[in-house]
């Protein structure tokens, strides 16, 4: 009775859905949606085979610590274990990460955070595997080590990585426009703060899992959930010592990822383990502690802000300094922090910035990518900023936005010109003018006993892609199957967000076709082609703009065959769903009959798209540029929402969030709702109630019954207004919108809850408890 | 490996236990099995009570009402018994975990486990609920702040399991229950307060008792507090001063859900919204 | 020790060691891999299913207390081709998108909707509350499910 793992797109799916037209614009159904409802869809933890092995990891367990020895004998003596591997039998160079190559598969000299992975065990049951992860012992020379920004940057620190000249500093990077900090000194008004951000978990809800098959003959294939098969097969093949081409990465749909599978989780361990198990399927599917010990997480952020503005509340200077506790290894810490910087002094002109970001190495968990990448700690900051001034100078904090946004061809904050398509302007006005705004004051006298009303508005902005060094490319691939059918290789997985099924609508309003004409194959590295990761709010921009040309080309070779073959002209020809159609006598060449009159490669067509990136360069530090600054396109978003505050309890519920959203062109209204109501998810939930503290190096909150995400109680109905925009450089005018949504409710709800309470928080999550002393010092202000 | 029972009666429970002294006993599992999987406890074997019928059944006997100890909290709050002579009960029982826990989750579970925060124990005291205990060929019963000595200590002897609680008829027109946890569902409670007493007419305070859940080592009774309002009527002023006299008998402690400071502060202002 | 159960409109007889967990049975010995986990303990209701009707958690059942009941999971909810109702408004209404908690979040309106025909968004929500979900924001679940409310929720 065991699955059938090779399953493609539903037949069902086809016959129920299979008639509607694939037009951009339209809310069609998602592709993958049957597949999921029915329980079907093949998860990566979802493989189950008689003779498979089960992976475990022994984890180190402490934060800081030197590698002495490990004694697998008592492990290996086990009935029912098949193998117990250390870093002696990794063949390669036991390193991997993102930008730099710092993390070890198995730990070799020392640990540097409590979930480095030092042996790993194959077992035939999962009893002998417990067991046997129990009987390893480490031998393990304890170090002092680094808990906090301030432990990590003190002189004499023990550093985390002795190589680094930097010490414990992993990026260091510095932007100055216009005069800097000397600004500061002329402004009318100067408002300060320093903000403290949470570490977040992505709490995806499918732990990292896969499971590998190493054929001598074949090579080595795994299959994983990931969001970047193609980064994982370089990584996994110099790891472990093997050729790319022997490697193969399968990326089914996961289930859920959010940033946290970008990058090798759990890839490399399976690789190593079956090449000690030739021929026998080896899996591993990590518990929720183990995932949430092992994975990268949001980093946690101190960031301290001075802005300065004349009387008028127009924006004069801002001194930023940002550092991310980015944990032990590289994996994207520094582009985080770039981005933040980046995106440190929001969606507004600043003419005279200084701004300082700093990624510091310590023993705690990683830090690494999550949806926003940096920003949402920047934006509850600024924006948190913009409320203060707006306080200060007695104005309307919407006015006093208006007056400083960004607008098409004004200067980013870091002094970069904006050529992309930019709809702030009618975000805020459609913002100011919406209802929870204007009848605010009636709405906020109408709460209930011991309650206390407030409402919030936040601005963001979120640049798309990779910046200017790293090549954002996207690989397209599309065929006229021997069906009659048009394949769309997708080479971006999709975590959820929907690119997959975007991509069959791209392609199927290009070329007329109906949902019974389109199919999909999933990232697989020996099918599909390179397209980079999904992530960055790039996935449906540059794949988007790869899989139009792909298929414009493809639709261009198909007319002229088939006008060749009726001997009419090839104008005369148009594509309609399942055939081509001679207009004027109504003669049809189905796609079937014509798929079988041309060859294999005649039926493909590939096209490579690289994603524009800005010329301009705002910083000379070399490092800036390789890790992302600046960006050319970005989305653009505000925010309202409107809390209720219990006075005896400090809880505060949501009951109105409202995004106002310029990202272009809308392909699917049903997949952008999605993605914002999902974003706005993730932010309240920032907001609100999430933090993964660590004491000494070990997390605190280490369960789902300690980690608290929403449960669908807690959150509101949202609502979504989308300005029209068009971003000539997008598909179908296009812009990226899976991040943008996860940066404003930090902002908005502080906001909110600020206005609520009578003062303003600086501390995040938001805890009844916090409420509770902002309401106390709300009181005593006004009774000063 | 551990073996597995399902008596389906207590009279084929007594001889299985009798073999298997080892054994846990557990219904719903909601708490058992969990510390199960993280290696707390390594029960030499298991004997699920969700099929004893004694144990299910939830009826009247003369003015008492019987809940028994492995109804599940969904049959619980499916009875009118429950709904309408108990609010305060039922508004508890109704916090607990998520709709898959309750109808796993049971009374007794949550007696047994002797949590303080434990959602249904708080409003069992403001009841009066007395625990009965059966072994073979014999009942006891006990009042719940007798039965529960400490945290996860009872007053359980050797070969005797909860069968159930009786809950003494009430003619209380005052009944109130409020759990602040870290979010809507699934939440462990931070604390919470159970009310259960009589109002004149007038608004004055006949009868009332008062029961904290979360802010000691077990159900934070304040018999002070009570007698403060006694013939009172219940204003910010009269359930602040009661409040603070609450603050005095609880202990609340710092954890990763909630600061001491805090959870004393909830002792008094969950009070505050009784005040009409 | 040998249980039997009806699981999806079959009866089954299985060999299963007395203490495994039902949802470890339910995956790996029958192959309905449409039954999540994704946290072992209580407090994600992916590894819902439901038992005689009602939505219980199979991390925290052992294989033994399936003995004689009657079990529901994802894969038994369509007829044939024809689809559940919830099924089918969880794809109009854009319910689906990572795929995970799916199964779950459909069994626990399943179970929601036989003991509360006609709840609101609000009793939606609460129902619901078992259920995590990181993608949605649990907005177009709620519509999907109050859609079929709407509609009368016609069983296939």
């Amino acid at each position: 009775m065991l699955q059938n793992h090779s399953m493609k797109t539903p037949e069902i799916f086809q016959a129920r859905y299979g008639a509607r037209a694939a037009r951009v614009g339209s809310s069609l159904p998602r592709a993958d949606a049957l597949a999921k409802v029915t329980g079907r869809e093949p998860y990566a933890c979802d493989f189950y085979h008689p003779d498979m092995l089960w992976l475990g990891v022994k984890r180190a367990g402490v934060p800081h610590a030197r590698l002495r020895g490990i004694d697998v004998a008592a492990a290996r003596e086990l009935s029912g274990v098949a193998a117990v591997l250390t870093h002696d039998d990794v063949q390669g160079s036991n390193r991997q990460g993102v930008v730099r190559k710092d993390q070890p598969v198995l730990v070799d000299d020392k640990v540097r955070h409590a979930g480095d992975a030092v042996a790993l065990v194959l077992a035939m049951d999962p009893a002998s595997l417990a067991r046997a992860l129990e009987l390893i012992r480490l031998d393990l020379d304890p170090l002092p080590g680094v808990f906090d920004l301030d432990q990590a940057l003190a002189p004499g620190a023990p550093l985390v990585h002795g190589d680094n000249p930097q010490g414990n500093l992993m990026l260091a990077g510095q932007v100055t426009i216009g005069q800097g900090l000397d600004a500061l000194d002329d402004c009318a008004v100067v408002v300060q703060e320093v903000f403290r951000l949470p570490r977040q978990e992505h709490a995806y809800l499918e732990t990292e899992a896969g499971w590998a098959l190493w054929d001598p003959d074949g090579g080595l294939t795994i299959t994983a959930s990931t969001q970047t098969p193609f980064r994982d097969m370089a990584e996994v093949a110099e790891a472990l010592g093997l050729e790319r081409d022997q490697v193969r990465i399968k990326a089914p749909y996961p289930g859920g990822a959010f940033g946290g599978k970008d990058g090798v989780s759990v890839q490399s361990l399976l690789g190593l383990a079956a090449l000690a198990a030739p021929g026998v399927p080896v899996k591993i599917w990590l518990d929720r502690q183990e995932s949430f010990i092992a994975s990268p997480k949001r980093h946690p952020a101190r960031l301290a802000y001075r802005l300065g503005a004349g009387q008028d509340g127009t924006l004069q200077a801002l001194h930023a300094v940002l550092h991310y506790d980015t944990g032990p290894y590289d994996h994207l810490g520094g582009v985080v922090a770039t981005l933040g910087l980046e995106h440190s002094g929001g969606a507004y002109v600043i003419p005279h910035v200084h701004l300082e970001t700093y990624a510091v190495y310590t023993n705690n968990p990683v830090g690494g990518a999550f949806r926003g990448f940096g920003v949402p700690q920047v934006n509850a900051a600024m924006e948190g900023m913009m409320e203060r001034l707006a306080g200060r100078l007695g104005m309307d904090p919407a006015k006093l936005r208006q007056k400083n946004i960004l607008r098409p061809g004004s200067l980013t904050p870091v002094g970069v010109t904006l050529d992309c398509s930019v709809g702030l302007a009618d975000c805020l006005e459609q913002a100011a003018g919406h209802r929870l705004w204007t009848r605010r004051r009636p709405w906020k006298a109408a709460a209930g006993p011991h309650q206390r009303r407030g409402v919030g508005l936040a601005l963001a902005l979120h640049g798309m892609g990779y910046g200017p060094v790293v090549p954002d490319v996207a690989n397209a691939k599309i065929e006229l199957s021997d069906q009659g059918r048009l394949v769309v290789y997708c080479g971006v997985v999709d975590m959820g967000q929907g690119n997959a099924s975007t991509y069959l609508q791209v392609a199927g309003h290009l070329l007329n076709q109906d949902l019974a004409h389109l199919e999909l194959v999933l990232p697989d590295t020996a099918r599909t082609l390179p397209s980079g990761s999904s992530s960055a709010s790039r996935t449906t921009f540059t794949y988007g703009r790869a899989l139009l040309a792909a298929a414009g080309e493809l639709k261009v070779r198909l007319l002229k065959r088939a006008a060749d073959m009726l001997m009419v002209p090839v104008e005369e020809m148009t594509l309609v769903p399942g055939a081509v159609r001679h207009l004027t006598s109504g003669r049809e060449l189905s796609l079937k009959d014509l798929a079988g009159f041309m060859a294999g490669e005649e039926r493909v067509a590939v096209h490579s798209f690289r994603a524009p990136v800005s010329p301009q360069r705002p910083s000379d530090d070399p490092g800036l540029t390789l890790h992302g600054l600046p960006h050319r396109i970005f989305s653009f978003g505000a925010q309202l929402c409107g809390v209720e505050v219990d006075r005896l309890t400090g809880r505060v519920r949501v009951l109105s969030l409202v995004t106002f959203c310029d990202v272009g062109n809308v392909i699917n209204r049903q997949v952008l709702e999605q993605q914002v109501q999902g974003g706005a998810a993730q932010g309240l939930g920032y907001a609100l109630w999430e933090r993964m503290r660590s004491r000494e190096g070990r997390i605190i909150e280490n369960d789902l019954s300690t980690y608290i995400i929403p449960t669908a109680g807690d959150l509101p109905d949202m609502e979504l207004v989308v300005v029209p925009g068009f971003e000539p450089e997008g598909p179908f005018g296009m812009k990226g919108a899976g991040e943008l949504p996860t940066d404003l409710p930090a902002a908005a709800v502080a906001a909110a809850v600020a206005d609520a309470c009578g003062a303003a928080p600086n501390r995040f999550p938001i805890t009844p408890q916090v409420v509770l002393e902002l309401l106390h010092q709300g009181a005593a202000r006004n009774l000063a | 490996m551990t073996r597995v029972w399902l008596p389906s009666s207590l009279e084929e429970l007594w001889p299985l236990w009798a073999e298997n002294p080892g054994a846990a006993l557990y219904a719903g599992g909601t708490d058992l099995l969990v510390r199960r999987r993280a290696g707390l406890v390594r029960p030499e074997a298991l004997i699920c009570l969700e099929r004893v019928a004694e144990l299910g059944r939830i009826e009247p006997d003369g003015p008492e009402v019987f809940l028994g100890a492995a109804a599940s909290f969904s049959r619980l709050l499916s009875s009118p018994l429950v709904t309408e002579k108990y609010p305060v009960l039922a508004a508890a029982l109704q916090r607990i975990g998520s709709p898959q826990v309750r109808h796993m989750g049971t009374l007794g579970g949550n007696l047994v486990t002797a949590s303080p925060a434990g959602d249904s124990l708080p409003p069992l005291y403001t009841l009066d609920a007395v625990v009965e205990l059966v072994a073979v060929g014999a009942t006891r019963r006990v009042p719940i702040a007798e039965f529960i000595q400490g945290p996860g200590q009872v007053d359980l002897r050797p070969g005797e399991l909860v069968s159930g609680v009786r809950l003494p008829a009430t003619d209380g027109n005052l009944q109130h229950f409020e759990k602040v946890g870290s979010r809507a569902a699934l939440a462990i409670s931070i604390a919470s307060l159970a009310v259960a007493g009589r109002l004149s007419d007038q608004g004055e305070v006949l009868q009332i008792k008062l029961a904290w859940g979360s802010v000691g080592p077990t159900v934070v009774c304040a018999p002070a507090a009570e007698a403060a309002l006694q013939g009172k009527k219940l204003t910010p002023e009269t359930l602040a001063a009661a409040g603070e006299l609450a603050q005095q008998a609880a202990s609340p402690i710092d954890d990763l859900r909630a600061s001491r400071e805090y959870r004393l502060a909830l002792v008094k202002n969950l009070l505050l919204r009784l005040a009409p | 020790m040998t249980i039997r159960f009806e699981i999806n409109g079959e009866k089954v007889e299985l060999e299963v060691a007395p203490d495994a967990r039902a949802v470890d049975v339910l995956r790996r010995e029958l192959g309905f891999t449409g039954v999540k986990e994704a946290c072992g303990q209580g407090e994600c209701g992916a590894c819902t299913v439901l038992i005689d009707g009602q939505s219980r958690l199979s991390c925290l059942m052992l294989a033994a207390q399936l003995h004689g009941r009657t079990v529901l999971t994802i894969e038994g909810m369509a007829h044939g081709d024809r689809l559940h109702p919830l099924q089918e408004s969880f794809i109009e209404h854009g319910a689906v998108q990572c795929g995970f908690c799916t199964p779950g979040m459909i069994l626990a309106a399943e179970s929601l909707l036989g003991r509360e025909p006609r709840p609101d968004r609000e009793r939606i929500r609460q129902g619901l509350s078992g259920n995590l979900c990181r993608c949605t924001g649990y907005q177009k679940i709620v519509d999907a499910v109050e859609a079929v409310v709407r509609d009368g929720g016609e069983k296939p």
